[in-house]
């Protein structure tokens, strides 16, 4: 699942993920979506934007941990838990720019956990 | 004066250590042995808000009812000066109960009496809670200045990216790369401009004036005035420059006598609706293409994915119709 509110880096995102050979589920930019779509299917892993516009996507983290969805924020900021809230500590962040090989390693590292 | 030539002063005992003492513009206090104030300055009176009479002949600890007993300080003159005859610039954070939290660099010197046994000990206290502030509000602005900057690049690395290159030329693919990038760093001054630029009609005019090539070729209709947000406006900018390529590649900018109105309406209500008008008229016969080429695709998604908006387009025989319907909700109210 990508949860991204940039619409091009979504887009961008979510052909990378298909490229490695995942199916994406989204790309969505609001925590709700993010939430509704939870509700329906149960994704491998999620790739999140922390700051999404007005909105932090810190209940969508949430929501994971409690389902034990592993995930990682694709973040432009060095230290994601500062803004986002503890629950981001020690997740993988991707960076921002998004380079494939730092993508590709965090999905295979959190896949196999 | 500083420090250093304060301590050549006093051992030498040319002058009145008072009167040297009040030259020094940063608080400072004399202490015998004991830690009982000896002297102290005019900047210490008025930097912490005492008074001479509760300040001399007092134990260092005892002044103000104990706001100087920090175990920090206790820390400096009690282990670390004894053993070391000088410290500079050892920083303490202390919340003072009157004057609030300060941040203090100290810096102790011991000088001994040559006369006798007996030694005094040279406090200077450099105030540094403004300077600090200052510091991090700066950290602060430079973290998010930061943060906007690789987010700038997450957005060119991902439009470089999406940008299609197969089957053109390097030519082709830079001058369509350099197009997108050109609507996004106009999209980027509107919206962080701060001279109210960021209305719909100003945006309209930016994102077409590359296209205008002759007066009249693109006409913008007057419309009501719209406020958008920094996401509303990258959208719309990079659909009006996707719109206007197509234009000139295909449709209406194509041909000398090819015109393109541009008109929008509200329609207010409890959700108001932004109805944006591109009609093409005068180019050659258009009709519907075969295969959605991605400029249609980044369109589409530029207004369905984050404005929950809808983009209708009508290959008609004069020219191409675009209907953008956004809805305003988030951008009517000030936020």
């Amino acid at each position: 699942m990508i949860v991204e509110d940039e619409f091009i880096i979504a887009m961008d995102l979510k052909v990378m993920v298909e490229l490695l050979g995942w199916q994406v589920l989204g790309p969505v930019a609001r925590v709700a979506d993010a939430l509704r779509l939870l509700e329906e299917e149960r994704p491998t892993v999620a790739l999140l934007d922390v700051n999404l516009g007005h909105q932090l996507v810190t209940p969508v983290a949430e929501a994971l941990r409690s389902r034990g969805v592993p995930f990682a924020v694709a973040s432009a900021y060095d230290k994601p838990e500062l803004v986002g809230g503890v629950i981001l500590a020690g997740v993988p962040n991707v960076g921002k720019p998004t380079s494939e090989r730092s993508l590709l390693r965090v999905l295979e590292t959190l896949s196999m956990s | 004066m500083d420090l250093e030539d304060l301590y050549r002063m006093l051992r030498t005992g040319h002058v009145q250590a008072q009167g040297i003492v009040d030259t020094v513009p940063d608080p400072m206090l004399v202490l015998d042995s004991a830690l009982t104030v000896q002297s102290a300055n005019r900047a210490f009176f008025r930097t912490f808000a005492v008074e001479r009479y509760d300040t001399i002949g007092q134990h260092l600890y005892d002044l103000g009812n104990g706001q100087w007993d920090i175990p920090e300080l206790r820390h400096l003159l009690g282990e670390v000066i004894p053993k070391s005859s000088a410290v500079i610039d050892y920083k303490v954070t202390h919340d003072f109960p009157k004057i609030g939290q300060k941040v203090m660099l100290l810096t102790a010197r011991t000088v001994f009496n040559p006369d006798n046994v007996s030694h005094l000990m040279l406090l200077s206290i450099v105030d540094i809670t403004e300077k600090s502030r200052k510091e991090a509000e700066f950290e602060a602005v430079f973290g998010e200045l930061r943060h906007r900057l690789k987010n700038v690049l997450g957005l060119v690395r991902a439009l470089a990216n999406q940008t299609k290159a197969e089957g053109i030329s390097g030519e082709e693919y830079r001058k369509v790369f350099l197009g997108r990038l050109h609507a996004v760093a106009d999209a980027n001054d509107l919206a962080f401009s701060d001279h109210g630029e960021d209305g719909l009609e100003a945006l309209v005019a930016r994102a077409t004036k590359p296209f205008q090539t002759a007066p009249e070729t693109i006409v913008i209709e007057p419309g009501p005035a719209v406020t958008l947000v920094s996401k509303e406006i990258m959208s719309l900018s990079l659909l009006l420059h996707e719109l206007a390529t197509n234009a000139v590649k295909y449709g209406a900018l194509s041909a000398p006598a090819g015109t393109v109105r541009i008109g929008w309406e509200v329609e207010q209500g409890d959700h108001p609706l932004l109805k944006l008008s591109w009609r093409e008229s005068g180019g050659p016969p258009v009709g519907k293409p075969a295969s959605t080429g991605y400029g249609t695709q980044l369109i589409k998604f530029a207004i369905a994915y984050n404005l929950g908006g809808q983009v209708e387009q009508n290959y008609r025989a004069e020219g191409l119709e675009a209907e953008i319907v956004v809805p305003l909700e988030r951008a009517a109210r000030p936020d």
